[in-house]
């Protein structure tokens, strides 16, 4: 008589024996059935974003550089993909510690949850080159030339993330990543709104892990055959540093979007009205990013970029816009959902 | 005329929820509560879990809107006076949803800037003291045990002279000693008129000894209500008091 399975009818025979990711597949099962127009819808306008931006005429024309440069296009793909792998494997440790399945005598499927990452990333990136080639925005070498590329900048960027978190220590907590700042000497007698700006920032640390990073970055660049594909070194740091204050200004961005829930609900029962809270909890995030910013423009200046000092505060103001835009967005949401800084409260 | 609104205030009920009614999406947790709290009375709210005790804590604080019924606090309706209404509410928050990255002392600054107070309460920080919370001021909240961030909760909640303090399990997690300096607190502020305290708990000592009324909340309402002489009396009863008291108003109801 055949044993009846405890697992829900309709899970992969392939996860019967993974805990992990027949949680991980139940999690996305429900939201997907609970949630199936938003899921849906949100899937389709990624796909159309990403199929128009490839099939857009002046990405063309970047995917035709990256080819021509093969040692950054090929740093590049390293360097995200390498810390795709350390982020996803920092997640997979703090998991493994405090997972509700934690104390199961089975395996994380840590190694397969990594390798479907990077599979599912660079099955995104061939698709893009597909798309625009498709769209005969590319011809047939150079998108080869891209695949090959990028699939070998993933492995090797994927390999150095995963080697080098996997001597970082195990289980550090994400609070081990952020500073403890001075407390001010009047903090009783005059409260003010002002560290509530260090929790995003905070929340940034946590995700860019500076040292991790900076770590990776190094091994990629010395992996980078310099010169031999016409690419100066000068170029390929520049590519590196690029990368690095990208990933920077994205985790501060990315942070205080994630983190504008948690405060909005942390202070819910407060008399904080809206712009108050807006102004004290983003400010921080905008001053560190202009600061970031400003210094990628000085270096432009001084190297004698062209075109540095005007394109550099065009591109920067833009951007300090839109992130400033995006944190204030997150917060009004927030506190709309749990009724911070709203006069009336009801039915 | 700022201190005589403030004595129009003092006489009103700390609390009054009439026939309310809240949920989740299309899941109805509370359905037709009705409560009444003074300033100088400490309610004990019990009920099994999942009964309705966090829903209804959730919208006395302004976190979650109910679908009918209403809430004044201190004679101001939450519904149309939101702030006013708020102004009066110390709410103790799950440990959970502390800043895990943010220092204690942060939390305490940020909360009374929040609540627009010129300073920290020193009686407050005399509390940390007797807590031995003042050590962990400078530490991350993400480093803390339960109970010590189950205090600092307590402390934040308490910021700001509330008149209505609504605390959600605030003993879960504490060390003895803590726990009995919480609850003296407590009765000391209430006894003094200072506030009212509606407290949801499974402590049932802490509704005996510390509590002026209790109310059992059932499958989203008020299944029973003990007032200060029939809790005094199940103080008096030999044996199981007031354990047997509920399950008996459970099976009733």
């Amino acid at each position: 008589m055949p044993r009846a399975s405890p697992l829900p009818a309709g899970i992969p025979r392939l996860l019967a024996r993974r805990p992990h990711l027949i949680a991980a597949w139940l999690r996305w099962r429900n939201a997907y059935r609970c949630k199936r127009a938003r899921v849906l819808g949100g899937a389709a306008l990624v796909v159309a974003l990403a199929v128009g931006m490839a099939a857009a005429a002046p990405t063309g024309g970047l995917l035709q550089r990256l080819a021509a440069s093969p040692a950054v296009t090929f740093a590049l793909s390293a360097c995200l993909f390498g810390l795709s792998a350390v982020h996803r494997q920092a997640r997979l440790r703090g998991e493994a510690a405090t997972s509700w399945l934690a104390a199961l005598p089975v395996a994380g499927s840590g190694r397969l949850r990594l390798a479907l990452g990077l599979i599912v990333g660079l099955l995104a990136a061939v698709c893009f080159v597909g798309v625009a080639w498709a769209a005969g925005r590319i011809t047939e070498p150079t998108a080869s030339l891209l695949v090959l590329l990028t699939t070998a900048g993933a492995l090797v960027g994927s390999l150095a993330g995963w080697r080098l978190q996997g001597r970082a220590a195990a289980g550090a907590p994400g609070w081990h990543y952020a500073m403890v700042r001075r407390a001010r000497r009047r903090w009783a007698t005059a409260p003010s709104l002002a560290p509530l700006s260090y929790w995003p920032v905070a929340q940034a640390r946590i995700f860019s892990r500076p040292r991790t990073t900076s770590v990776v970055v190094l091994i990629v660049l010395l992996a980078i055959p310099s010169g031999s594909h016409d690419v100066p070194g000068q170029v390929a740091i520049a590519v590196a540093a690029g990368s690095i204050t990208f990933f920077t200004l994205l985790a501060l961005s990315a942070a205080a979007v994630r983190v504008a829930g948690d405060a909005a609900r942390w202070l819910a029962p407060t008399t904080i009205r809206l712009r108050s809270f807006i102004a004290a909890y983003v400010w921080r995030v905008v001053l560190e990013q202009a600061a970031v910013l400003g210094v990628v423009i000085f270096l432009a200046c001084a190297v004698d970029y062209p075109h540095a000092l005007r394109a550099g505060m065009a591109l920067s103001c833009t951007y300090l816009a839109t992130s400033c835009a995006a944190a204030s967005g997150a917060c009004v949401w927030a506190c709309r959902r749990v009724g911070l800084g709203t006069a009336s409260r009801g039915c | 005329m700022a201190s005589a609104m403030r004595d129009g205030e003092s006489e009103r009920p700390a609390l009054q929820v009439s026939s309310l009614h809240a949920g989740y999406d299309k899941l109805a947790v509370l359905s037709g509560v009705n409560l009444e709290l003074s300033r100088g009375e400490w309610l004990a709210l019990l009920g099994p879990n999942a009964s309705g005790k966090t829903t209804l804590l959730h919208c006395i604080a302004g976190m979650l809107i109910p679908s009918a019924g209403s809430i004044v606090i201190c004679g101001h309706a939450l519904r149309k006076d939101a702030m006013a209404a708020k102004r009066q509410i110390g709410f103790g928050c799950a440990p959970d949803r502390l800043p895990t990255l943010l220092t204690g002392r942060q939390c305490l600054e940020v909360y009374a800037a929040a609540k627009s107070l010129a300073a920290i309460d020193a009686e407050v920080l005399e509390l940390a003291e007797q807590f031995a919370f003042t050590d962990m001021l400078d530490r991350f909240v993400g480093s803390y045990s339960l109970g010590t961030r189950q205090k600092l909760a307590v402390l934040l909640a308490l910021l700001g002279e509330p008149a209505l303090v609504v605390l959600d399990e605030a003993f879960n997690g504490l060390d003895p000693a803590s726990a009995l300096v919480l609850k003296k607190h407590l009765r000391a502020r209430v006894s003094a008129g200072r506030c009212g305290v509606l407290l949801a708990t499974h402590a049932l000592d802490v509704v005996e000894r510390y509590s002026d009324r209790a109310a059992l909340l059932l499958d989203g309402r008020i299944a029973r209500q003990w007032s200060t002489e029939e809790l005094a009396a199940l103080r008096a009863m030999p044996g199981e008091g007031l354990e047997a008291a509920l399950a008996a108003a459970a099976a009733v109801s």
